[in-house]
């Protein structure tokens, strides 16, 4: 086992007639010993392009891949020792259930015995012990996707790589499993680098995410820093179900002091929020000029109801069993509130709305960089 | 009888049912929501009442006029389809437009309409862009402005949000029912996803096995399913189920989970096998002792969405995951595997082992 | 870094293999290109030689119908054989997308009883030597005074054109998502104006691409027409027996007429060339 470290790594795809496509842009990125990574994008956003050349499958236009005192981007696939579960799952159809996930550990001349308990324990993890002696035609492509899996997660190797590794499975399992897994990784000291589309699987999986756009490195962190702290707009549009609630703004100099003039879509303003006072926040009061244009975001679970100076009118109330949804008009904005609890009053009535300073996050309207992340600290 | 009235619909492919005997009445200005697991048939039935499929028995009455015969161009019916189905010759104003073509519109009422629904959809900007200029999200708004643009009796979205980003997936979800509602539409809404049944369905009607196994209000059918296929099928993560028996003394039915005594109704008979269900949400997990509380280990913590999912063990090694908010999970730092669980036994769902129909529940 | 000479090695290697395979292929279109511009006694000089005096004589004597041979002097109709090749294969293939695009939409669009076994049935006529009804046909022919006609010809060439635009077509058709004529359907409009307005012009390139193939199939073909026909309505590749004379093969004028039937299908297949790479859903449907 070891970290996995990737140097100035670029992708340039490079077709006859075409113009070059970069994939992957000078992406910098250090894995820990054991750690397990989530790179988390949008479709061509160069996450899987970077799982493939960390593989081998691909070689890098420039850079290089590091994993433990080794460079391994100038080897083969098959000496890089590196376990994958692949998103086309790729299992041997002639073998059964068992022999796929056996496959590795057999060829590595490890005793049958200790293979059938390795393969069982995995099986169990991931409850494909009743068809170990199916053969992967005759499966669902949940139980596909969980052998393909289990193949993956029974090596030994140094590093263990997954290719969006829950997007088949059965809804009422999803939730158990990435626990499960999580534990199995964690247990092992595994370390892992997986690549998804889904920020749920991202988040609950992950020790660290790296969220990609258009080849470039948005940010890597915690979930949580990426929750509470994301670095640009993207990252704030991206992160969340429902994201972030995003508004166009300018700081202007209230009467009480400088507050935050927000604008709805179609460029009329909408509604002001006070900037926190200077001693809580004296920084941020340095970087801020009345006139300047920026961004305001607030979590939907960071809105409180029935409490605050603002008004708006509900659009939407709706109680989702374990969480209320609720959409709020305020001055042409449109605002999305989450609440753990059931929020009483339907369609076009008006509620109090506070947004809490402490939950405040203010972007830069021109680069799109992070200026404030309201007064909290980044949760666990 | 009710506005769009569907009754015993079977549509079989090579013999095997996809639909059977399925029956649905939805009121006029409804939105009903129809929510199964991918295969159930949710898109099968909607090219049925579409008229692009034909049923192999059952019939279709739309304001009182039986349509089972009815070619679809003579349907009343709007239609939006999952991969949008745009035309990729024509622009997105003459997308819009086809409808009222085909009714033989004049020009200027054509371009009155187009525009009115146009600006509504907020894609008044892109008319002139033939679909491959498009984002995701304004085709699939140009989708639903071509099904709205006639006013049909009835309009059919087959997951329409399915294939665009979360942003605006929950900003949809908040604009659609009022878009439907100033169009005064009757609606039929299929998704797989159960938040949006739930956000925006008037009612929520869960297809399984080729029929509907329940239909009502949203809250409803969470908190109270019919069987525990439904129950299972709501609910990220799933309700969790344990296998019990039926026990029963001079106090009447019940059955035991996590050291809390689970009153079952009359019906149900001593010795019989059970189910006993509870939602994540419902299992409360402290870091100290609370009363009523089991001790058991805390295996893993691992975020999900808004909560936090704990997955513990008890002392049998039976699996159970509970959720907490968010805010809580700080509560449990890594290490702490230590801690005390209680369920409220008015939260919990017994199921006959059987037949999976929910028992009703006994008296506390 | 070897991984990369490697494949630079490779990459010089394949380069070197394509350009011998395309001298291999064009070899011979290049030598008759040479003979069309020599006279009969470049031609036949051993060893032959790329330096001669190009002429132009070839070239007239085609267009101007006199061939002069050190026999004497003969007509030929080449330019009419042109004409008739032009006229044939045109007409063939505007039938063949006339009965052939709708067969295609209703082969793929609709499951009906023996509808695969018709579909093959006249793939098949594709597999079937044409010596073998070429007779009998050429008996009804006569007796129903189509021996010698274009129609006559036109209805033959059927069997070459028809089944390859049938074909091809309907795998264009099977290729448009059902869902676009459904939603067309759905708005209101018949089946009829859903196959013209939405089937047909989505289907576009496959119909070029087809309609192409099946004109160049149509262009060469020798044997329908030099048996059913006279030199009144026979296409170029019969035309071209003229030059195997009584004084010998006019080699240069055979080469000039291979030059001169080549050149429609060429500018054909340029101008085809857009609808043929032109894509085929252009994103309607989510991609």
């Amino acid at each position: 086992m070891a970290g996995l470290e990737l140097d100035n790594v670029t992708k340039i795809y490079r077709m006859r007639g075409k113009e070059p496509v970069l994939a992957v842009d000078r992406l910098d990125m250090a894995v820990g010993d054991g750690e397990i990574v989530g790179l988390l994008g949008s479709s061509g956003c160069g996450k899987t392009s970077t799982l493939r050349m960390i593989a081998g499958f691909e070689d890098a236009t420039a850079g290089t891949i590091r994993l433990g005192e080794r460079a391994i981007d100038r080897l083969p696939p098959a000496r890089r020792n590196i376990a994958m579960a692949f998103e086309g799952y790729a299992l041997y159809p002639p073998l059964r259930v068992r022999e796929n996930i056996g496959f590795a550990l057999l060829r590595g001349r490890h005793p049958r015995g200790e293979v059938e308990r390795r393969v069982g324990q995995v099986a169990e993890m991931l409850e494909i012990t009743d068809i170990l002696d199916r053969y992967p035609p005759t499966i669902s492509s949940g139980q596909q996707q969980r052998t393909s899996l289990a193949r993956a997660l029974i090596r030994d190797a140094d590093l263990h790589l997954l290719d969006e590794p829950m997007s088949q499975l059965e809804p009422q399992l999803r939730a158990i499993l990435r626990a499960r897994i999580k534990d199995w990784l964690t247990g092992r000291r595994m370390t892992t680098v997986f690549v998804t589309h889904d920020q749920t699987e991202a988040v609950a999986l992950a020790d660290r995410i790296a969220v990609m756009e258009q080849g470039v490195l948005q940010q890597f962190g915690t979930p949580a820093e990426l929750r509470d702290r994301p670095a640009n707009l993207f990252v704030a549009g991206f992160i969340g179900e429902p994201p972030m609630n995003l508004y166009p703004a300018e700081i202007v100099a209230d009467g009480g002091g400088p507050a935050i003039a927000v604008q709805s879509a179609a460029g009329a303003a909408a509604f002001r929020v006070p900037l926190p006072p200077a001693d809580a926040a004296p920084a941020l009061h340095e970087r801020l000029t009345p006139g300047q244009q920026v961004h305001f975001g607030i979590r939907p679970h960071k809105v409180r109801l029935g409490t605050g100076d603002l008004s708006g009118t509900v659009l939407s109330n709706r109680w989702l069993g374990d969480q209320s949804h609720i959409g709020i008009d305020i001055g042409g904005c449109l605002l999305t509130a989450v609440t753990p609890d059931p929020v009483p009053g339907g369609a076009d009535g008006t509620i109090a709305v506070d947004l809490p300073a402490a939950a405040i996050n203010l972007f830069d309207a021109e680069d799109g960089r992070a200026l404030f992340h309201g007064l909290q600290e980044a949760g666990p | 009888m009710a506005f769009l009235e569907i009754r015993n619909l079977t549509r079989r492919f090579k013999g095997k049912a996809v639909l059977e005997d399925l029956s649905l009445s939805v009121e006029r200005g409804e939105t009903v929501a129809v929510f199964g697991p991918s295969g159930s048939g949710k898109t099968v039935l909607l090219r049925l009442i579409a008229g692009v499929d034909r049923p192999d028995g059952g019939e279709i009455r739309l304001d009182g006029v039986d349509l089972t015969e009815q070619p679809p161009d003579r349907r009343d019916i709007g239609m939006a389809f999952q991969n949008f189905a745009l035309y990729p010759h024509m622009s997105a104003y003459a997308n819009i437009a086809s409808p009222l073509r085909a009714k033989g519109a004049s020009e200027d009422e054509i371009r009155a309409q187009v525009r009115e629904v146009a600006a509504l959809l907020r894609i008044d900007h892109v008319l002139t862009h033939a679909p491959r200029e498009l984002s995701n999200g304004q085709k699939q708004r140009t989708a639903l402005a071509r099904a709205l643009v006639q006013r049909p009796g009835v309009l059919l979205l087959d997951d329409p949000l399915r294939n665009v980003d979360a942003k605006l997936r929950y900003e949809m979800r908040i604009e659609l029912p009022r878009v439907l509602a100033r169009f005064q539409t009757t609606v039929l809404y299929v998704t797989q996803d159960y938040r949006e049944a739930m956000a925006l369905g008037q009612r929520v009607g869960v297809l399984e096995g080729g029929s509907f196994r329940q239909i009502g209000p949203p809250e409803t059918v969470y908190a109270e399913p019919a069987t525990v296929d439904v129950a299972r099928l709501f609910g990220d993560p799933t309700i969790i189920l344990f296998r019990r028996r039926i026990e029963s003394d001079g106090n009447g039915a019940w059955t035991e989970f996590l050291g809390a005594r689970i009153p079952v109704g009359a019906a149900a008979d001593a010795g019989a096998a059970c189910l006993v269900g509870i939602r994540p949400e419902h299992v409360q997990v402290a870091p100290a002792p609370i009363p009523d509380a089991v001790a058991v280990v805390l295996d893993a913590v691992t975020p999900l969405n808004v909560r936090t999912l704990l997955l513990l063990k008890d002392r049998d090694g039976e699996e159970i995951v509970a959720t907490c908010p968010e805010e809580d999970a700080a509560r449990f730092p890594r290490g702490h595997r230590d801690v005390w669980a209680r369920i409220d036994p008015s939260r919990a769902l017994v199921f006959d082992d059987r037949t999976g129909l929910r028992l009703p529940s006994g008296r506390i | 870094m070897q991984h990369h000479r490697q494949s630079a090695i490779a990459r010089a290697i394949r380069g070197v293999l394509l350009t011998l395979v395309g001298l291999f292929f064009l070899f011979p279109i290049f030598w008759v290109v040479l003979m069309s511009f020599q006279t009969n006694a470049d031609i036949l000089r051993t060893p032959p030689s790329l330096f001669f005096t190009p002429t132009l004589d070839n070239y007239v004597a085609l267009i101007t119908g006199q061939l002069d041979t050190a026999v004497g002097s003969l007509k030929i109709s080449y330019m009419r054989n042109l004409w008739n090749s032009l006229v044939l294969s045109s007409a063939s293939v505007a039938l063949s997308l006339l009965l052939g695009i709708p067969a295609a939409y209703a082969f793929a669009r609709y499951r009906f009883r023996l509808g695969e076994n018709i579909a093959f049935t006249l793939l098949s006529f594709r597999f079937a030597p044409p010596l073998l009804v070429l007779l009998p046909l050429l008996l009804y022919f006569q007796d129903l005074g189509l021996y010698d006609t274009y129609i006559g010809l036109v209805w033959v060439y059927q069997l070459i054109t028809l089944p390859l635009i049938l074909w091809i077509v309907r795998g264009y058709f099977e290729d448009i998502s059902p869902d676009i004529e459904h939603a067309y359907r759905v708005d209101g409009h018949g089946w009829l104006a859903t196959f013209l307005k939405i089937a047909v012009p989505l289907a576009r390139p496959g119909i070029a691409a087809a309609a192409l193939l099946a004109f160049i199939f149509a262009w060469n073909n020798f044997v329908f027409a030099l048996i059913l026909g006279s030199s009144d309505v026979q296409p170029v590749t019969v035309g071209a027996l003229a030059f195997i004379t009584a004084s010998g093969i006019q080699y240069g004028q055979i080469a000039a007429g291979l030059v001169l039937s080549m050149l429609p299908t060429l500018v054909l297949a340029l101008l085809a060339q857009r609808y043929l790479v032109e894509g085929l859903s252009l994103g309607a449907v989510k991609g």
